[in-house]
């Protein structure tokens, strides 16, 4: 049809700004995240309740609603791109969950391992560095992995900030051709395809670099 | 206006439309509880064809994002002559995304306590459908309750996007006062504390509820982190 | 084998309470170089607390504890550098899971000892080596056996050079054919003049190469001495007790 030929290429044409809002919500998110899981599983009785405080909080608000808040109250003020306001709330939101994920990883590291580590002269920063966090970054491919997809879908919310994305672009081709449901059936599509990859991708990695039994 | 006269006026307004956020919610697990055992019995239970039917619906649902789901079936479906108000639209559309993701948790559920049980329940003598809905369904819920009450905050802050098609729920009342009063700040700080009330609140109650009902065991998967 | 009478290890007065239980009630100690000491006692007397008390992976609530001369209870001392003359072997083993045997010895050496790389892959494979498990250098610990295991432990431990070797319970979580293999290395290691601290229930072992046995209980010492006078005439009911039985068992 020749509603594919114009269509397609059409929603395409959001499809790198759906990639670029996907890869700084989940960039950030993981940096925000593995700050404040390091923070939360080494930094001390007080702070570990306070973060904890924190990430409950981000995680009992809807998504969208933080979308807003960042946008209409924090954005104005510092003159951020809708762009930017979109990505960084998805980035805060994913940190709260990535923050969990890298700590069970973290946890689920037999304690044995720092003592073992320690007991060699090894300073706590070394035995996180060369000791934990290779075990632990094996445990966490696999929750990573749906985070990652999550935030793929998430980013569909910053078409309400304007964000030229791809569901913007099907917005956009359904209110001028009358044709909504092509518009939305290949932006779904699309969207299957690149959490289909991802995940796909993700368990190869994990297979990659398991460590032999 | 001072904020005590502002919440004088939007409280009761945003009762209203945590009112409907609860009914979008409820409605919504319950299509999804509907759709979503059945589904598990048959991934775990069916015939080849009848696997392969509900895994690519699972995996099609979980794969796309709830927004494009309730957009296809509101705007996408009067296209072909068939047009759902838009509670209809919400409760079909985050109804079957809800249900996909209640087929993985049952199926978890199921597949931890079924080889047993269905040993134990067929030597008696009891045939496999009856085992499965004495034996196994029954436990297959208890054992799914960790993650079904992770389900149930979810679905209060996903309700939330309906406002986008004009349900008229806690999120779109929020910004009808904004568009009226001209004071954002105000108006998402008082949404976003009753949010989190009652995502609070919800919580320790479903954890109260998990204490009393779950049977010890298995974790089960759960949406999202 | 001629033993100075440097100390090497001194405890003096350490105590230890968990919530509202005194595992240590005031430990006092002192070990010479060379000395090959055991530590006996019922399960959950402070043994493996004392022993992690030594190298502050525990750190007491009170009491001093001094290695080759330099205090560890002083909190201006670099534990870290004072760990590295201490070998720790764990009941658990603790191999550093995603990392090769060899890899397991070199860490301590590239990372803490700052060798050179390929420096540090000779003292390793040297190290193996008198484990009897240089064939076994690239497997990783989830392929081996728990006595090799436990020898690639006592490898990486003996390649920081320590002065003194602390075994807590290194051989409680072997199946019993394999706990052989990791006492010959710990016998020629005591036969080489180390200093060893351990835990353990080996009363043959004991028997073979101790230069002193400690009988703990409740926290605290009850009766110390030579093994031939511990194990043949103590002076203490308890402790023949305690002794007999073990031996039976061991």
């Amino acid at each position: 049809m020749e509603v594919l030929t114009v269509l397609v290429p059409y929603i395409l044409r959001g499809l790198s700004v759906t990639l670029e809002v996907t890869g700084v919500a989940l960039g950030f998110g993981l940096i925000f995240g593995a700050i404040l899981a390091i923070l939360r599983v080494y930094g001390g009785n007080l702070l570990s309740r306070i973060l904890t405080l924190y990430t409950n909080i981000l995680r009992a608000l809807p998504h969208i609603l933080l979308l807003l808040i960042i946008y209409f109250l924090i954005a104005r003020i510092i003159n951020l791109s809708a762009f930017w306001a979109g990505s960084l709330s998805l980035a805060i939101i994913s940190s709260a969950y990535q923050a969990e994920i890298i700590r069970g990883a973290i946890l689920s590291v037999p304690q044995g391992q720092m003592m073992a580590a320690r007991s060699i002269g090894l300073t706590r920063i070394q035995a996180i560095w060369h000791v934990i966090i290779p075990q632990a970054f094996r445990h966490a491919i696999p929750p990573w992995s749906n985070e990652a997809a999550i935030v793929i879908k998430d980013s569909s919310l910053v078409y309400v900030l304007g964000v030229p994305e791809i569901l913007r672009q099907a917005q956009y081709y359904s209110a001028r051709t009358y044709q909504p449901f092509v518009a939305y059936i290949t932006v779904a599509v699309i969207y299957f395809l690149l959490t289909f990859m991802t995940n796909r991708g993700l368990d190869a990695l994990e297979r990659r670099i398991r460590i032999p039994i | 206006m001072s904020i005590i006269e502002y919440l004088l006026i939007a409280i009761p307004k945003i009762w209203t439309g945590l009112l409907i956020t609860f009914k979008v919610s409820a409605i919504c697990l319950l299509i999804g509880l509907l759709i979503g055992m059945p589904a598990a019995l048959a991934r775990v239970y069916g015939p080849k064809w009848l696997r392969w039917l509900v895994t690519g619906y699972i995996e099609i649902l979980r794969g796309t994002p709830v927004l494009v789901q309730l957009f296809l079936i509101y705007y996408g479906l009067p296209q072909f002559g068939l047009t759902l108000s838009a509670f209809a639209s919400a409760y079909l559309a985050i109804g079957m995304n809800s249900g996909a993701y209640q087929a993985e948790y049952f199926r978890g559920a199921i597949q931890a306590i079924s080889s047993g049980q269905m040993m134990a329940a067929r030597s008696i003598g009891l045939s496999r459908m009856q085992a499965i809905r004495h034996v196994i369904i029954p436990q297959a819920f208890r054992f799914a309750i960790p993650a079904w009450s992770n389900e149930v905050v979810a679905m209060i802050k996903i309700s939330s996007i309906v406002y986008l098609i004009a349900v008229p729920e806690m999120l779109y009342v929020a910004k009808e006062l904004m568009a009226k009063y001209y004071n954002p700040f105000q108006t998402y700080f008082t949404v976003g504390a009753v949010y989190l009330i009652v995502i609070g609140l919800l919580t320790v109650l479903l954890n109260a509820l998990e204490r009393k009902l779950t049977i010890p065991g298995l974790e089960t998967v759960k949406r999202g982190s | 084998m001629p033993r100075s009478s440097k100390e090497i290890v001194k405890i003096q007065d350490v105590h230890k309470a968990y919530g509202k239980e005194d595992v240590l009630k005031g430990i006092s100690m002192e070990v010479t170089e060379g000395e090959v000491v055991i530590l006996v006692g019922p399960s959950g007397t402070g043994k493996s607390t004392l022993l992690r008390c030594i190298n502050q992976l525990t750190v007491p609530d009170s009491g001093h504890v001094w290695v080759n001369g330099i205090e560890l209870t002083d909190p201006s001392t670099d534990i870290d550098k004072a760990r590295q003359h201490i070998g720790m072997v764990f009941q658990d083993f603790n191999l550093f899971n995603h990392l090769s045997a060899l890899d397991n010895v070199m860490l301590g050496l590239t990372q803490v000892l700052k060798m050179d790389v390929e420096k540090a892959r000779e003292k390793a494979m040297h190290e193996l080596d008198r484990v009897g498990l240089c064939n076994k250098f690239m497997n990783y610990p989830g392929q081996l056996s728990g006595g090799q295991k436990q020898r690639v432990a006592i490898a990486r431990s003996l390649a920081m050079e320590p002065i003194v070797m602390l075994f807590d319970e290194p051989t409680s979580a072997l199946d019993p054919e394999l706990i052989g293999e990791v006492l010959v290395v710990m016998k020629d290691l005591a036969l080489g003049g180390m200093t060893m601290i351990c835990v353990t229930h080996e009363i043959g072992f004991a028997r073979d190469v101790s230069t002193r046995i400690v009988f703990m209980e409740h926290g605290d010492i009850v009766e110390e001495g030579s093994p031939k006078k511990m194990l043949n005439h103590p002076d203490l009911q308890r402790t023949k007790q305690f002794l007999g039985k073990i031996s039976e068992l061991h």
